[in-house]
């Protein structure tokens, strides 16, 4: 179970820094592109959105996967 | 509008008399006054995080910076922030385990025990004082040119700056940290609902959002991509900005005193998660502010855009809200920086605890009136001028992460190449060297170099026969 959750957690990890990566290339900054558009949103505007959204969807999941956070029932902090 | 900001800030003022008395009444001792107890529940923390963290720079600097350099800004802020909530997650349960059972009384104390020499306490020392300051001087700069551009004539840049400096100074003299939190949860309560109504307000005026980027299409298409009408979004500047603006969780004292005093590893946890919502809702409602000012504003300089913009084209009481969550939003995060640069300053200091906090507090108000003085003689880029104390800061990130998650103390060669780095950044801000180095911006390549010489050196000195040897 520990396993699993320290393995959950560097895949969390993981995921952050691969959006991060992501967000600074081509794919969602190009050079003077601002099509397609969705919902009238100019695409590295709409794109970096889903990239933040991302993040933080990978940071509530990673609260949950925390190390630190093993066999948290009181309010103690854990070696992460 | 005058009618309306006294009455709000009259109001705005007894709060603050409120949480100073009741702060001074909880406060027992030189720990109660320095670090709020640490006893940080996660919504209150989420709020003197917040506050601490959107500033100025957020409801004054992003609008702008949407409206001259264009959408580029939601990368360079917004994703950084969202990462910044991770990196909160990741470093504050590693920084709240190294200090568990020590006395924590700042960063700057916490490395001289690391690294076993006072020398990396004072590194950290003047990297802040030097990086901090010009950024305490943006909260003050940015609501001073705002409110003479709103009520010309009342009083001079100087006069507001001077004002905002004697208000912050004495309630934090007298309330300590929990009076500054206290301050922090009324301005980020103020900071969201005005922002949010505005925001709304200029959405409705474009009939909604896709006619809103079709505006703006047809007023600058530039600014609806990167690298923007100046060309400043590049890759390697959001790059940079990015590793700046996540190490602020690590590197900036006002940043990690509240991670080591919220109350537990829970708490920390659903409060950076509160704040990145609260962060993505902010940054938001920033991008029809600055759209609108493209259209209509294209041409103006930054203080009668923002003038325009947040007062002369609201209603009263929305303008009068503005100005006072302004002015509280200056004050929280001067307020907070100040404090926590008194903290590090009282971190290094040994012996009688009485004479250490008359000394802390002597230390807060000369960075007060630096920063004053900086604020008076800065200029109106507020956004740069913030980007280049987080890009200093951020340079101490690698010395302090070694120091909190090395298994062995991290050597003395990490002091000395983090003082370079600090050193030749200075350099290139007063343009003694280049800022570019084979066309990569010197501040990335700073980072990246310090990451892998402190990556390189814990790892030698965790090898076998070297740590007894080192």
């Amino acid at each position: 179970m520990k396993n699993r959750k320290n393995m959950l957690w560097r895949l969390c990890c993981a995921g952050v820094i691969g959006l991060s990566i992501l967000c600074f290339t081509p794919l969602v900054i190009p050079a003077g592109q601002y099509q397609p558009l969705l919902l009238g949103l100019p695409r590295s505007l709409w794109a970096g959105m889903l990239i933040a959204f991302a993040i933080l969807a990978l940071a509530v999941a990673g609260t949950f996967v925390h190390p630190g956070m093993n066999d948290v029932n009181a309010n103690q902090d854990k070696q992460p | 509008m005058s009618i309306w900001f006294f009455v709000l800030g009259a109001v705005y003022l007894c709060s603050l008399v409120v949480a100073t008395v009741k702060a001074r009444r909880q406060n027992r001792s030189s720990n109660d006054f320095m670090m709020a107890g640490k006893n940080l529940g996660f919504l209150l923390g989420c709020l003197t995080v917040a506050a601490t963290l959107f500033s100025t720079f957020t409801l004054l600097g992003m609008p702008d910076f949407f409206r001259r350099h264009g959408i580029g800004a939601w990368i360079f802020l917004a994703v950084s922030d969202a990462a910044l909530v991770f990196c909160i997650i990741w470093f504050g349960a590693h920084l709240r385990r190294y200090v568990s059972g020590r006395d924590f009384r700042g960063i700057a104390g916490l490395m001289t025990d690391a690294y076993g020499t006072r020398w990396a306490g004072y590194l950290y020392l003047v990297g802040i004082f030097l990086f901090l300051i010009p950024y305490v001087a943006v909260q003050i700069r940015g609501i001073s040119i705002f409110m003479n551009a709103v009520i010309p004539g009342f009083l001079p840049v100087w006069g507001w700056a001077s004002l905002i400096v004697g208000i912050m100074l004495t309630y934090s003299e007298l309330g300590g940290l929990k009076a500054i939190i206290y301050a922090d949860a009324i301005q980020g309560l103020i900071l969201l609902t005005v922002t949010v109504v505005i925001a709304c307000g200029f959405v409705a005026h474009f009939g909604g959002v896709a006619e809103m980027f079709e505006s703006v299409r047809a007023s600058n298409a530039a600014l609806l991509s990167t690298p923007g009408p100046g060309g400043l979004f590049t890759a390697q500047f959001l790059v940079a900005s990015f590793i700046a603006i996540v190490l602020v969780s690590i590197t900036q004292p006002q940043m990690t005193i509240r991670l080591v005093i919220m109350r537990d590893l829970k708490s920390l946890h659903r409060m950076a998660l509160l704040l990145g919502l609260f962060a993505m809702i902010i940054i938001l409602a920033t991008i029809p502010i600055g759209m609108y000012g493209a259209v209509r504003y294209a041409d103006l300089p930054t203080s009668d855009f923002l003038a325009r913009v947040l007062a002369t084209d609201q209603v009263p009481i929305i303008a009068a809200a503005v100005a006072i969550g302004l002015i509280a939003a200056a004050i929280s995060t001067a307020d907070s920086q100040l404090f926590a640069l008194g903290n590090e300053v009282r971190s290094m200091l040994v012996g009688d605890e009485q004479r250490n906090m008359r000394h802390t507090k002597i230390a807060i108000i000369c960075f007060a009136l630096g920063s004053l003085t900086v604020a008076i003689l800065s200029g109106d880029q507020l956004v740069l001028l913030a980007r280049v104390s987080f890009a200093g800061t951020a340079i101490m990130g690698p010395f302090i992460i070694a120091a909190i998650l090395a298994p062995q103390p991290p050597g003395t060669e990490i002091i000395i190449a983090t003082g370079l780095g600090l050193l030749i950044f200075l350099c290139s801000l007063f343009q003694i060297v280049p800022d570019t180095v084979f066309s990569i911006r010197l501040d990335l390549l700073i980072f990246l170099s310090l990451f892998i010489f402190a990556f390189l050196s814990t790892s030698y000195r965790r090898a076998p026969g070297v740590a007894s040897a080192g």
